[in-house]
């Protein structure tokens, strides 16, 4: 089966443009458990993307990227996190230092940012995924922000996830891949540093009767 | 070749043997054996490198120059000293209770997978792998600096762990824009993220991605660096992880965080001017040492008091690193050197005081001479050679960076329109001339704050209940000898390791 290179890029295009909505409902949504399955319908998008590339490029080794990311991100990560939700039992809301609508415009800006800085160099990418560049900075940016947005340790890890995402994407859009040794290890290091931060977020339960990071504010000059 | 395995395998198989022995001096003796071997393939590299130049192993997986084999040296020279003074520490520990004896194994195996992740992050020839090498880092030492499981702690490890990821991840995305960049030249090849392939075609990769990759390195590891304003995590982490494990962080995660910019810096200042990489390195530089100069000011806590310290040492470096040219260049990498044996130096110290006085207030801690003399005597060595007087090294490496600064200035004009970002624009004359100003005032600042409050610990009567008099042990002999090549560098630096900076530096200046 063949499909023309246009199609093809309007397909990255949409399903790059669907992993930057997910982000957009993250940032809306208060409830936690939501908040995961959201991550996984996001990494289940990325998959789709990097799948696609694979095919309509020819590159074999980012299906067993694309492989990964659903084993690790969709299937392995959340699971860990609603087990970590389900023992500290902070099921019900998210501490937020931004409410929502104005999270919401700032992630805007944030797109807009993320399509200004990469302007001059989008040209020099390929026609097929071309513009899943932008998209991908700005799926960082957004991560990023939700980072400092909330306060719940778990909520801030989803953030970080939302980042790898993005890195992810970018690694695909931009070069339909890193070297696949890199590729590996990029992913032990995400399913390590996940894993890591579900045992710390228990520890922090243990510690103290909570996982808002507020109260982490012992230390300070 | 064997050398290069040996770097992988002693720390690899350390870790494993960690993990299953459980008696304490068997797992020291480890510890020491892979050290040691860690020295020994460190200077047959260092032989090999100073003779041919760089070269490849493993089949263009390794990459040693003059300047990895530098970084080698001073990661198995701080290594090795950590290794002995654990020795003490860690049983004093065990025996009071801090750490239960069978968590002793978990402290041995992320130790050494520590270090295996800091060794490969230097010898890595592409610079994908040197990122993930890094990250590793990240992993390993979060638990390390929560080893004391209390709720600070915990609270520094989070810290360290959220702003060392997300640090991290910024800088991955410049490694990806790198690779976008080198596909343009190289075409679609699994090596193009090696160092060995990156650096023939340097000057024909694109300016603006790599312009854009640059800084985002430079933001996710200045974080590892902990350069303000990424540096939040820094005091706290090191106020509360073990002291070999500060002293780990701050002689070699630092330094080897660095290298990985200065890494970058070699492929992009072909590409870009260097003036554009030297004006961003002096502007983190110069921030950090300010901020940290005037924090040490009000520090009432020593341990985050020596962690200001590495802030503003780190940025001493990277501002030799910016200014550029063979004096600061040279002054740069001399520096980091010396800061890595001064900043373990202290922190061993520190880990000493803590052990005896239980608390890490200055104001608690009081007649240092009388209650524990080798220590205190370590301390005061440690807070001349980091206030950079005479006849100290670091006094050496400072005075070359100052030279340079005052002789260049920072390079100007280094953020263009071309990015998309604000112009700002220095006249030379006049930012090389106040600049060394503002050098010279933040290093008295720096210099008083230290001294003034080391003075207070070293004299005075120490309280009641402090037992009086310090037992030799084998921790001691890594603080004499650090001492002894403080004082020693900054007379006269061995063949050897002159050879090895000065081809260090001529690698930097290559553009």
């Amino acid at each position: 089966m063949q499909i023309s290179p246009h199609i093809g890029s309007q397909l990255v295009d949409l399903c790059s443009a669907l992993l930057l909505l997910t982000c957009f409902a993250i940032v809306a949504q208060r409830r936690l458990s939501a908040c995961v399955d959201l991550f996984a319908l996001q990494s289940a998008f990325l998959v789709l993307t990097a799948a696609l590339v694979a095919f309509l490029t020819g590159n074999h080794h980012i299906y067993i990227a694309a492989a990964l990311t659903g084993v690790i991100k969709v299937v392995i990560i959340p699971r860990v996190l609603k087990k970590v939700i389900e023992r500290l039992n902070v099921k019900r809301e998210l501490v937020m230092n931004v409410n929502v609508p104005a999270g919401l415009l700032i992630c805007g800006a944030l797109v807009m940012l993320a399509f200004f800085i990469t302007q001059p160099i989008i040209p020099l990418g390929f026609l097929l995924t071309r513009d899943s560049l932008a998209i991908a900075l700005a799926i960082v940016l957004i991560g990023f922000f939700t980072m400092i947005a909330r306060q719940k340790a778990v909520s801030q890890l989803i953030g970080f996830l939302v980042m790898e995402n993005g890195l992810f994407l970018g690694a695909t859009a931009a070069t339909y891949g890193m070297p696949l040794i890199v590729e590996l290890g990029v992913f032990f290091d995400v399913l390590i540093a996940a894993l890591i931060a579900g045992i710390y977020t228990n520890r922090l339960q243990d510690a103290f009767d909570s996982v808002d990071t507020s109260h982490l504010t012992v230390l300070k000059e | 070749m064997i050398e290069v395995l040996v770097l992988l395998i002693a720390p690899l198989l350390a870790g494993g043997l960690s993990l299953i022995v459980h008696r304490s001096a068997l797992l020291h003796a480890i510890n020491l054996t892979s050290m040691s071997l860690l020295v020994a393939a460190e200077i047959l590299i260092t032989r090999t490198v100073l003779r041919d130049g760089p070269y490849t192993e493993l089949g263009q997986l390794v990459y040693l120059d003059a300047l990895s084999a530098f970084i080698l040296f001073i990661i198995g020279a701080v290594g090795l000293a950590c290794s002995l003074y654990m020795r003490s520490y860690m049983d004093d520990q065990v025996s009071r209770g801090v750490i239960a004896p069978k968590r002793l194994n978990l402290f041995f195996f992320l130790f050494h997978m520590f270090l295996l992740a800091m060794v490969i992050a230097t010898i890595a020839n592409s610079v994908g792998v040197q990122w993930v090498a890094i990250e590793a880092t990240t992993l390993a030492t979060t638990f390390l600096i929560a080893f004391w499981r209390r709720r600070e702690s915990l609270e520094a490890g989070w810290k360290y762990l959220i702003l060392c990821s997300v640090g991290i991840s910024l800088a991955l995305f410049g490694v990806v824009l790198t690779y976008y960049s080198s596909l343009q030249v190289l075409g679609d090849v699994s090596e193009a993220l090696n160092v060995t392939q990156l650096l023939p075609v340097a000057d024909r990769l694109n300016p603006h991605v790599l312009k854009l990759a640059f800084i985002f390195i430079l933001v996710g590891y200045g974080t590892k660096v902990g350069l303000v304003p990424m540096h939040s995590w820094l005091p706290d982490a090191y106020t509360e992880a073990p002291a070999p494990v500060v002293a780990m962080l701050a002689g070699v995660l630092e330094i080897v965080a660095v290298y990985a910019i200065l890494r970058m810096r070699m492929i992009v200042d072909h590409a870009v001017s260097p003036t554009f990489t030297g004006g961003l390195l002096a502007l983190l530089g110069f921030a950090s040492f300010v901020t940290a100069a005037f924090f040490i000011l009000i520090q009432h806590n020593y341990k985050r008091l020596f962690a200001y310290s590495s802030i503003e040492h780190m940025g001493i470096a990277m501002i030799g690193f910016g200014v550029g040219g063979p004096i600061g260049t040279f002054g740069g990498l001399f520096h980091l050197l010396n800061h890595a044996f001064a900043k373990s130096m202290a922190f061993f110290a520190a880990g000493n005081i803590h052990r005896r006085f239980h608390t890490v207030e200055i104001a608690q801690v009081q007649g240092l001479a009388i209650a524990q003399p080798w220590t205190a005597m370590a301390l005061i060595v440690a807070g001349l050679a980091l206030s950079a007087l005479p006849p100290f090294a670091s006094f050496v490496s400072e005075v070359q960076i100052v030279t340079a600064l005052a002789a260049q200035g920072i390079p100007g004009q280094w953020l263009t329109n071309s990015t998309g970002m604000v112009t700002v624009a220095f006249s030379n004359q006049f930012s090389s001339l106040s600049l060394t100003g503002l050098f010279l005032l933040c290093s008295v600042l720096a210099f008083s704050g230290l001294l003034y409050r080391i003075t207070g610990m070293v004299w005075g009567a120490p309280p009641e209940e402090i037992v009086k008099g310090e037992t030799w042990t084998l921790g001691h002999l890594p603080i004499i000898v650090l001492a002894a090549a403080l004082v020693g560098f900054g007379f006269f630096l061995p063949q050897p390791l002159r050879q090895l900076l000065e081809q260090a530096t001529q690698i930097l200046l290559l553009h």
